[in-house]
């Protein structure tokens, strides 16, 4: 597969709005509306900042359960993961497979990779649709 | 005026192994290596990468030690400005604990870490241009 681009770097924090109103006002970063918000699915509320050609998306769990959770429990606030935007996710997963990796099915356009395939590294492949 | 960051820079992905890490994201995930170097004065091992605008440093250990595992994490995030002295004046003004801005590994540049405040993120601002560039010998 083929890295195109960092699409976004993703930040636990325990408090969302918090997080935002920091990065705000002392980084001039600002929130885009058309994104974000609860994810029942995954327990989580999220809301990106875009700087240059990418994000920074902060992440609050809403649940106990779930890897945002768990990564809030262990460690507190902090970056979480690391979103790769590819071309074809579909063809990335199969040849991330075909190479013995172990990464997750592709759904809603994302797919993450198990971190016993990355060293530990939390790792997201997304592949943005264009219109 | 405020930070006046740009984009992301870099982002440093921490190894207890950089050279292995490195090495496996640029097998299985096609991120081509285009720099391997020694920090001066640590000897950490650093290999960097680009994807698009964004750098991917690669940072460990000079000596590698034996492991059972190697394991690595996202160690920071590295942001652009356009004005890196006034950036740091303007996060102090604000209370931030940030060291004085020095020069960079990236020929030219300065940097400077925002040491906390920032919600867990090991942050640092990086101005290019910032500093004369010696020429080569000819």
């Amino acid at each position: 597969m083929k890295a195109k681009r960092i699409d976004h770097v993703g930040i636990v924090v325990k408090d969302l709005d918090a997080a935002t109103a920091t990065y705000a006002r002392h980084f001039d970063l600002a929130v885009d509306s058309a994104r974000g918000g609860e994810v029942a699915a995954l327990g989580i509320k999220n809301a990106f900042m875009p700087i240059g050609e990418s994000d920074l998306e902060f992440i609050q769990p809403l649940t106990a359960e779930g890897p945002v959770a768990q990564f809030a429990a262990e460690r507190g606030e902090g970056t979480f993961m690391l979103s790769i935007e590819v071309d074809d996710l579909e063809k990335a997963v199969e040849e991330l497979r075909s190479h013995g990796a172990r990464v997750g099915n592709p759904a809603n356009g994302i797919a993450f990779v198990s971190m016993k395939s990355t060293h530990g590294v939390n790792l997201q492949l997304i592949e943005r649709k264009t219109s | 005026m405020g930070v006046g960051a740009t984009q992301i820079d870099h982002i440093v992905i921490s190894s207890n192994d950089s050279a292995a890490t490195a090495k496996l994201f640029s097998e299985n995930y096609g991120i081509e290596i285009k720099r391997v170097m020694s920090r001066p004065g640590t000897g950490a091992h650093l290999e960097f990468a680009k994807l698009d605008e964004v750098v991917l440093e690669f940072a460990g250990p000079g000596e590698v030690k034996s492991y059972d595992e190697v394991k690595a994490r996202i160690g920071g995030v590295v942001l652009t400005v356009t004005d890196i002295d006034a950036a740091v004046a303007h996060l102090r003004g604000l209370g931030y604990d940030v060291s004085d801005a020095r020069p960079a590994v990236q020929p030219g540049a300065k940097i400077s870490a925002v040491k906390a405040g920032t919600h867990g993120v090991p942050f640092a601002l990086i101005q290019y241009n910032a500093l004369p560039v010696e020429a080569p010998n000819a």
